[in-house]
């Protein structure tokens, strides 16, 4: 029997990766194409009638001052998110690679946030601000001004992610091999130059990764959002994800709410594609 | 070859398996479970979440009483959300619980007519649309002002009057004398966007006598807002509310539930709610005498009324089989003509019945108030035309109000600026 053969192979393929391709197909593909046509009715969500109006959507998407001051807080809250998330969990990884002792009960520990889902993390740091710091404080919740509960979206973010960038980091400073370090300290490095000029620019694959994730998920950040502020004080920290379902589904716009939805996910896909394709170029190996 | 045949064999079969699990959406006869073992099957969407485990418990009751399988379920998503998913999926319920603005908006399409039912003479609540009755009044809910009598009576030393409490001078004077009594804070506002936007803010419009010709006045500018005689003889009362609220620092963290802990235990007096406080109220230690009065205000005859009327209705789908179709009205028979149906409503739920056949006591005390306010006519009805997003980003601007950051003036126009694109729904 040929192995070369176009038929051999279709069948090698679909043997193997048709059940596969099939399921993605069902469940991301032709909802995608069907959600691409629903942008272009003034479906309300509930009608059996679809009425089709063109771009009408996208005008209206554009002009929707609510959605694009809500894609402005999202951009804003990304990139603080996006930093500091890093930042912790690379100086997480850090320490537990050390060597300290029970450095694998600290991995596991502050692992753990990520563990818990975001509707439920929401709720026990809305206590945390609203009952807790205001009495340990006695002072006024911060969920309670808008920059407050931005504030706090932010550090419940960090408090999330953290623990599983780390993780990834973790595996990054395992990579590297310590001859390579050893070998700059008998040169001459001292602990910071190895750091930054070894170990570092060998674990780039790690950052590009946990940038890269980072910044998708807090793009469509949800389910905190929900829980901890609801959008409040007076709709200040509604994000982007969550305009477009009220728009969907609360306000019955759904045609609308879908063309927001496209939107967001192109802006999601550039700032994601662009950052992995900057970050791989100066990749480098030992 | 064999085994090129097995793994043809296998790979066939998941493929299978897999078209399978997608194709079985079709069809409008998917009620949830199995045991549909004799008699129809039919569904129940509850949308009042305070309920749910008392109608789980009726639907096992009714199903072993009438052969006829009923299964209920509940989102906590809004209605009309969920609604929609069901109807994507293509699996509608065989009686659904909605707000009456989605029998305005749902039930041409998709609810039967009821015209034809014996329990239509029996109350002045359900929706007809077109010349069809689509809705059946689940129950009657009505927001005004709650009191802890108890309360004030510690402090003031006299027995609280509700009735005495007409004009806003007169809810002045009493939170001034609890103040000097001693109660720091006589008030509780809840902030939630639905509370100030389609509670509190939703009586301007009601407290007009036509409306529909008040939102048509503000869209093309011939009233100003801010001007309003109602408008700000409400909000003159809330500010007292505002002004004399236990959490003014900051209102807009307050909890729902430690405020109405707060009223239940006595710490404060009023809070502006509805009879449906009773379910988070019922929680604490409350006080014995509490109470729902009409909003204090200089407005004339509305402030001798609540504000209500039908809430929550049940509609049957157009897209269930015709023996669904029956049960479903035998099922909405026997909540307004059998005793069991009647006890269920009234005493398991704690609803106020929309029906004048049912003469059961209402336990608790909101309630009772409710049917106090409604057996004597002293029921403003509910405006059910607002758009989908007015409670939300009217919510909003009133938040703002609430925690100081803009005046009645600034209130005014952001609400105004709201209806220049909004339009009210189809009636």
């Amino acid at each position: 029997m040929k192995q070369n053969t176009l038929g051999y192979k279709v069948k090698q393929y679909l043997m193997f990766a048709g059940p596969g391709t099939l399921l993605f197909l069902c469940v991301v593909i032709v909802p995608f194409i069907y959600g691409l046509y629903l942008t272009l009715t003034s479906w309300d969500g509930v009608s059996a009638t679809k009425p089709f109006v063109g771009f009408a959507n996208f005008a209206s998407a554009f002009a929707d001052g609510d959605y694009w001051s809500a894609m402005g807080r999202t951009v804003i809250y990304s990139v603080f998110a996006v930093i500091l998330i890093n930042i912790v969990a690379f100086a997480l990884a850090y320490l537990v690679t050390m060597g300290i002792k029970g450095q694998n009960f600290f991995r596991a520990g502050f692992f753990v946030p990520n563990l818990i889902g975001g509707i439920v993390l929401g709720y026990v740091w809305k206590f945390v601000f609203n009952r807790a710091f205001v009495a340990i404080f006695n002072s006024t919740s911060l969920l309670s001004t808008t920059s407050g509960a931005m504030f706090c979206l932010i550090l419940v973010s960090v408090w999330q992610y953290a623990g599983y960038m780390m993780l990834i980091y973790v595996a990054g400073f395992m990579s590297v091999s310590t001859e390579v370090k050893e070998a700059a300290m008998i040169d001459g490095c001292t602990p910071t130059q190895a750091m930054w000029n070894v170990t570092i620019p060998l674990m780039r694959s790690s950052f590009v990764q946990c940038i890269f994730l980072s910044i998708t998920r807090c793009f469509v950040v949800y389910d905190v959002n929900l829980s901890l502020t609801n959008g409040e004080p007076f709709g200040s920290s509604v994000m982007a994800a969550m305009h477009v379902y009220n728009q969907a589904f609360t306000y019955k716009n759904y045609g609308l709410g879908q063309a927001e939805a496209l939107i967001l996910f192109i802006v999601c896909a550039i700032v994601g594609v662009t950052q992995v394709m900057v970050g791989k170029k100066g990749e480098v190996e030992a | 070859m064999k085994k090129k045949l097995i793994a043809g064999v296998l790979a066939a079969g998941m493929t299978l398996a897999l078209a399978a699990c997608g194709g079985n959406s079709g069809g409008g006869d998917s009620a949830g479970g199995g045991s549909s073992s004799g008699g129809t099957a039919i569904t129940i969407f509850n949308s009042k979440m305070e309920i749910q485990s008392q109608m789980e418990e009726m639907a096992k009751k009714y199903s072993a009483e009438k052969g006829v399988n009923v299964e209920v379920y509940y989102s906590s998503d809004t209605v009309a959300a969920h609604m929609s998913t069901r109807y994507a999926s293509n699996e509608p319920y065989t009686i659904a619980m909605v707000d009456a603005k989605d029998i305005y908006s749902l039930g041409p399409e998709h609810a039967i007519d009821l015209a034809g039912e014996q329990w239509v003479g029996n109350t002045t609540q359900a929706i007809t649309v077109g010349g069809k009755v689509l809705g059946f009044p689940v129950c009657v809910e009505a927001r005004g002002v709650i009191y802890n009598a108890d309360a004030i009576k510690n402090v003031t030393g006299k027995d609280f009057n509700p009735d005495s409490i007409r004009t806003t001078a007169d809810f002045q004077a009493i939170v001034d004398e609890l103040i000097a009594g001693g109660m720091a804070a006589p008030t509780g506002v809840m902030k939630e966007d639905w509370s100030l936007g389609a509670h509190y803010l939703a009586q301007v419009y009601e407290e007009h006598a036509d409306p529909d010709a008040f939102i048509a006045g503000i869209k093309d500018g011939s009233i100003k807002l801010a001007d309003d005689d109602v408008y700000n003889k409400l909000m003159d009362t809330f500010d007292i509310l505002k002004d004399n609220n236990y959490a003014k620092a900051s209102a807009i963290s307050a909890e729902r539930e430690v405020t109405e802990q707060k009223l239940a235990e006595g710490e404060l007096a009023f809070m502006f709610g509805g009879n449906w406080d009773w379910d988070v109220i019922n929680a604490y230690n409350y006080s014995e005498n509490m109470g729902m009065m009409a909003v204090p205000s200089d407005l004339g005859d509305y402030n001798t009324k609540l504000v209500g009327g039908g809430s929550k209705y049940f509609y049957i789908d157009n897209g269930v089989s015709a023996e669904q179709q029956q049960a479903g009205k035998d099922f909405l028979n026997w909540l307004v003509f059998e005793t069991a149906g009647q006890e269920f409503l009234v005493n398991d739920c704690n609803l106020v019945p929309a029906f004048s056949n049912i003469t059961l006591a209402v336990s608790n005390p909101l309630g009772a108030s409710v049917k106090a306010y409604a057996d004597k006519g002293a029921l403003t009805p509910n405006y059910t035309y607002l758009p989908d997003d007015h409670y939300a980003k009217n919510g909003a601007s009133f938040q703002k109000y609430l925690t100081g950051q803009i005046d009645r003036a600034g209130l005014a126009d952001e609400i105004t600026a709201y209806w220049a694109t909004a339009e009210v729904g189809a009636h």
